[in-house]
């Protein structure tokens, strides 16, 4: 039994405290995907908050077979989309704060020192919702595309195109702002 | 799906999905076998290492190293704290802007006891380049036995006189040819050290 | 993949999206807090009619010799036979869950290949930062020859600390590797090595 579905069961079973478990293992991860998704932390930790919320109150319908990742993405993923559609169009760029508290670039980008994660954040955030979930679920998450249909409920072709009309946009932005 | 009989078949389809490999990359959690307090402790540090802005991934390796070594529990949590110390005191030592290479490579050599002003003076040495290399070098070579003044002081050298990346990655398995033939491990350093073509700092170093 | 998915400006955006962000204690306690005002969750029940009812098509082969033998609670039953939330039958589940667990190979990564000369070894692996120091993730294989094991890693650019876990007749062992850099004391008394990719000329 994965450890995944072991503390399932104990939460199941009563032992509410389990479940900070799940929690704790899943959490980095979502909370990246949340944050490279939405463009800033204060959105994110709300849908932090409310897909593991919704993850709990749901956990009866998981089923072990099922990879509880890919479950828990489910939810988290439809939580960013409907957070953002209740949010307003202006989006935040990612704090300041956060980007000098990252470590400063690589040698070879120097001339983007401490503000990479700025940057990035920012031309993530100028894409076009579905491209950007579409090419953080492939690129920072390395899906394969029928495990991203099977999470999105989008089809594989549809997926492949706003993949590579992300990276187009991305490349474009990159000649772009590279010559500010 | 297979006909499979009775319990064994329920064992074996929970086995299946247990063996099917991750979807993500992380997977299940690797710290499963360390105890509680263990666990409480790491995800704390982790935290912590988030909070002052410093790589946090060193910190769960360290634990995720303890546990694959069957490492008892109190050495995994005093060696889990010595890393996160030794990042702290690496990131006070080289400032803000130090790549998450020069922090784990200055907290492996403070760990090997190099003091804080030796990684200081790299750092102040003038150059633009990350110290990495230097970093590791002065690491490998005190682990091989060199004193530690006496590599921190040459390794400054090369540095400061210019010494490339490539020459200093040589060093280590030269010293360790002569300390195998019989040399005195500070003396097989001075003596590789030598042959290293440096010129007196200018006051801009070419990168 | 296309042009643009291939280009470095592109994969580094990806490669530092993929760092991971600062996340504070904060949402976890709220998030415990609620869950224990929170009813516990129970898997749904759908009555006894359910199981009496013919339906052969939700019930899988596994399910309804389970129920036959009568070896298995209602709960977990459930949780194997019923169809899964959307409605789809179990056989539908999607088969990209069998991925395999690969390196990603669109970072900037670089091929390193690692070597120990082991002769009288049965199984070597390679153990590190970068596979989380599982024993299991990089087995090494054995020369042509039979006196040295290899294997061939694809490794983002920075520096990395690893070991070889040696099994031999007197069981396993780790070491370090003796033609690369060496890490300062490991603290739990083996030695490490250190690589260091894509920095000066590396190893």
């Amino acid at each position: 039994m994965t450890d995944d579905a072991a503390d399932v069961r104990r939460v199941l079973s009563g032992d509410v405290e389990a479940y900070a478990a799940l929690v704790d293992r899943y959490y980095d991860q979502c909370a990246r995907y949340a944050v490279r998704m939405l463009g800033n932390r204060d959105d994110a930790e709300d849908a932090l908050q409310a897909t593991f919320l919704r993850a709990y109150r749901a956990l009866g319908r998981y089923q072990e077979r099922d990879k509880f990742s890919a479950w828990l993405y489910r939810i988290l993923v439809n939580q960013c989309r409907s957070l953002a559609a209740r949010r307003s169009q202006h989006e935040r760029v990612f704090v300041r704060e956060e980007a000098a508290l990252l470590n400063a670039a690589d040698e070879r980008e120097a001339g983007w020192t401490g503000e990479d994660e700025e940057f990035v954040q920012r031309v993530l955030s100028e894409l076009d919702p579905l491209l950007r979930e579409a090419f953080l679920l492939k690129y920072i998450e390395e899906l394969s595309y029928e495990e991203m249909a099977a999470l999105t409920g989008v089809g594989v072709s549809a997926l492949k195109m706003r993949v590579k009309r992300a990276c187009d946009r991305l490349r474009e932005r990159w000649e772009l702002i590279k010559h500010d | 799906m297979k006909r499979l009989a009775g319990r064994r078949g329920l064992v074996a389809l929970i086995a299946l999905a247990a063996a099917a490999p991750s979807l993500f990359a992380q997977g299940p959690d690797p710290l499963a076998k360390l105890d509680t307090a263990g666990r409480a402790l790491v995800r704390s540090l982790v935290d912590s290492a988030r909070a002052e802005g410093l790589p946090s991934e060193p910190v769960l390796s360290k634990a995720q190293e303890g546990v694959a070594k069957h490492a008892p529990n109190p050495a995994i949590a005093r060696a889990v704290r010595t890393v996160f110390l030794s990042l702290r005191q690496a990131r006070n030592t080289l400032g803000p802007k130090a790549s998450r290479d020069e922090l784990t490579a200055a907290a492996a050599a403070l760990q090997a006891g190099i003091p804080a002003s030796a990684l200081a003076d790299l750092r102040a040495s003038g150059h633009g380049k990350s110290i990495t290399v230097p970093l590791v070098v002065l690491a490998d070579l005190v682990t091989r036995g060199v004193p530690r003044d006496m590599a921190s002081h040459t390794i400054l050298q090369l540095w400061m006189g210019g010494a490339g990346d490539a020459d200093l990655l040589g060093l280590p398995k030269a010293v360790e040819q002569d300390i195998v033939s019989g040399a005195a491990p500070g003396d097989a350093l001075v003596n590789r050290a030598r042959t290293i073509p440096i010129r007196l700092p200018p006051a801009k170093v070419p990168e | 993949m296309t042009e643009s998915e291939r280009d470095p400006n592109v994969e580094w955006i990806a490669r530092e999206a993929r760092r991971p962000v600062e996340s504070s204690a904060g949402v976890r306690a709220r998030v415990m807090d609620a869950v224990r005002s929170t009813p516990l969750p129970v898997r749904p029940r759908r009555g006894m009619g359910w199981l009496t009812a013919p339906r052969p098509l939700a019930l899988s082969p596994l399910g309804s010799t389970l129920l036959a033998a009568g070896l298995v609670g209602i709960g977990l039953l459930l949780g194997l036979a019923v169809t899964n939330r959307d409605g789809r039958l179990p056989t539908e589940q999607p088969t990209a869950v069998a991925a395999t667990a690969q390196l990603p190979v669109h970072d900037t990564l670089q091929v390193h290949r690692f070597e120990l000369e082991a002769p009288h070894a049965s199984r070597v692996a390679l153990v590190g930062d970068f596979n989380n120091w599982s024993l299991a993730a990089t087995p090494m294989t054995r020369s042509a020859d039979g006196t040295a094991w290899t294997v061939t890693v694809k490794l983002p650019a920075g520096r990395h600390v690893y070991a070889f876990v040696v099994d031999g007749a007197k069981g396993s062992k780790w070491v370090p590797d003796p033609a690369a850099l060496r890490a300062p004391d490991d603290g739990f008394g083996t030695a490490n090595s250190v690589v260091l990719i894509g920095q000066g000329s590396a190893t």
